[in-house]
């Protein structure tokens, strides 16, 4: 459980990470709160040869409103996302998201550039970053650019962010009017990770029909996705019990679901359409309420 | 764990055999494969890097063609070990012509030791089939 040896960095301005990330390439890993990669590296499963801890950079870990958007710093905690009041107002989807990561100890040391960053299969955040519509900004040192949620996951741990790129902040848009959210996931016990998790924000128009609907579910494939074919299923219609259990049967469609030794691929996906329509009926209580 | 599917590739059943059979295409075509040096008839000694995301390493293993029977089918055995522990496989190549195509059916299965059982079979599963469909994309074009 002694990691392989490795030269640590730990710069104190993200102009100096970026210059090490580029210097290092491939053969340099982030460290942020250090709750993935930490065990990887204990484990040997990573064997990174330069580690560039970002952590003491403080200008990353910051949450704040910006022309509408709200705009999360990549190195505020889990805690931090949980806990933000500007958070609750304006993205409560996230915050609930984050209150259901992990345990205490990963939600006050876990980060959110480091979740996305790392893109475990079964990472709480991703759902509702795809529910969100929300934007990855990614720096290096040639500029910055912007990544839709929805192209930001491609595979198996694996996205869009290129050797030389650090995940800098998250832009979440504002949310249309009545609209609520929920994130309801079934926990693996000892992990705490999901085996299916379900993210979902729908938005009601003045005669109380679905407007929109967004279904974000991790877990259950490689890569988190959003489950169009329900979500077309809800839209314009007045919902029901029966709406919501029928759309929710199909959230795994089109979908291969992963298997291990925790749960079977039909598992996952039973177990998707259940959380989805918890989710659902919960977003929906929550919008004809408005509490968002 | 089972690994099994079929893949179309753009060259007659004879093409196809000679290049699954040449392991200077096999030492180009599988993906993570450094070096495949010969160690006997129809057996390799076989050097392989991954990485999928944060997780990396090297295994070092052979690979063994037998029952061959040109330019039809074979069977294929694999064993390799590494730091996060060992995969030891077994499996069958059947080539179909279509035509002017050739379908490769593969089954086999695959035994996963060490932290690789413990943690890693949902990644070893999806991280294969990825390799096999850049394998059958590579050797298309060898």
């Amino acid at each position: 459980m002694i990691p392989a040896a490795f030269e640590y960095f730990a710069p104190k301005s993200l102009d100096d990470a970026l210059r090490l990330v580029e210097r290092h390439g491939d053969e340099a890993k982030l460290l942020a709160g250090g709750q993935s990669l930490i065990p990887l590296m204990k484990l040997r499963l990573s064997v990174p040869r330069y580690v560039v801890d970002i952590g003491r950079i403080r200008s990353l870990r910051s949450i704040r409103e910006e022309g509408g958007w709200l705009v999360i710093g990549a190195l505020s905690t889990h805690h931090d996302v949980e806990s933000s009041e500007m958070v609750r107002l304006m993205a409560p989807l996230l915050a609930e998201t984050a209150s259901e990561i992990g345990d205490v100890q990963v939600r006050n040391r876990g980060t959110i550039g480091g979740s996305l960053s790392h893109s475990d299969p079964a990472a709480d955040y991703p759902a509702a970053m795809l529910a969100l519509d929300a934007q990855i900004v990614a720096a290096s040192s040639s500029g910055t650019r912007t990544i839709h949620a929805s192209e930001f996951f491609l595979d198996l741990m694996t996205t869009q962010l290129r050797p030389g790129e650090i995940l800098t902040e998250v832009r979440i848009p504002r949310l249309p009017e009545r609209s609520g959210s929920a994130y309801r996931k079934l926990h693996q016990p000892a992990s705490g990770f999901a085996l299916a998790g379900a993210a979902v924000r729908v938005s009601l128009d003045e005669v109380g029909k679905i407007a929109s609907a967004a279904i974000g579910i991790t877990g259950v494939a490689v890569r988190p996705f959003r489950a169009s074919g329900a979500e077309a299923m809800l839209a314009g219609k007045k919902p029901s019990p029966k709406l919501l259990a029928d759309a929710s049967e199909k959230v795994a469609d089109g979908v291969e679901p992963l298997a291990d030794i925790h749960a079977s691929a039909a598992y996952r996906r039973a177990a998707a359409s259940v959380y989805a329509r918890r989710a659902l009926e919960a977003a929906l209580a929550r919008a004809e309420g408005e509490k968002g | 764990m089972k690994i099994e599917g079929r893949h179309t590739v753009p060259a007659p059943q004879e093409t196809v055999w000679q290049r699954l059979n040449d392991p200077s295409v096999l030492e180009r075509s599988l993906p993570g494969v450094e070096r495949l040096e010969p160690d006997g008839p129809d057996r390799y000694r076989a050097s392989i890097k991954y990485k999928v995301g944060a997780v990396s390493g090297s295994f070092s293993g052979s690979v063994e063609l037998s029952e061959k029977n040109p330019p039809h089918s074979m069977r294929l055995k694999t064993s390799a070990r590494g730091v996060p522990g060992f995969v030891t496989g077994e499996g069958k190549l059947e080539l179909v012509p279509k035509g002017a195509e050739t379908e490769v059916v593969y089954s086999g299965e695959l035994q996963l030791g060490g932290l690789l059982a413990a943690i890693g079979s949902r990644m070893v599963e999806s991280a294969a089939k990825k390799s096999i469909e850049d394998f059958f994309k590579s050797l298309a074009s060898s």
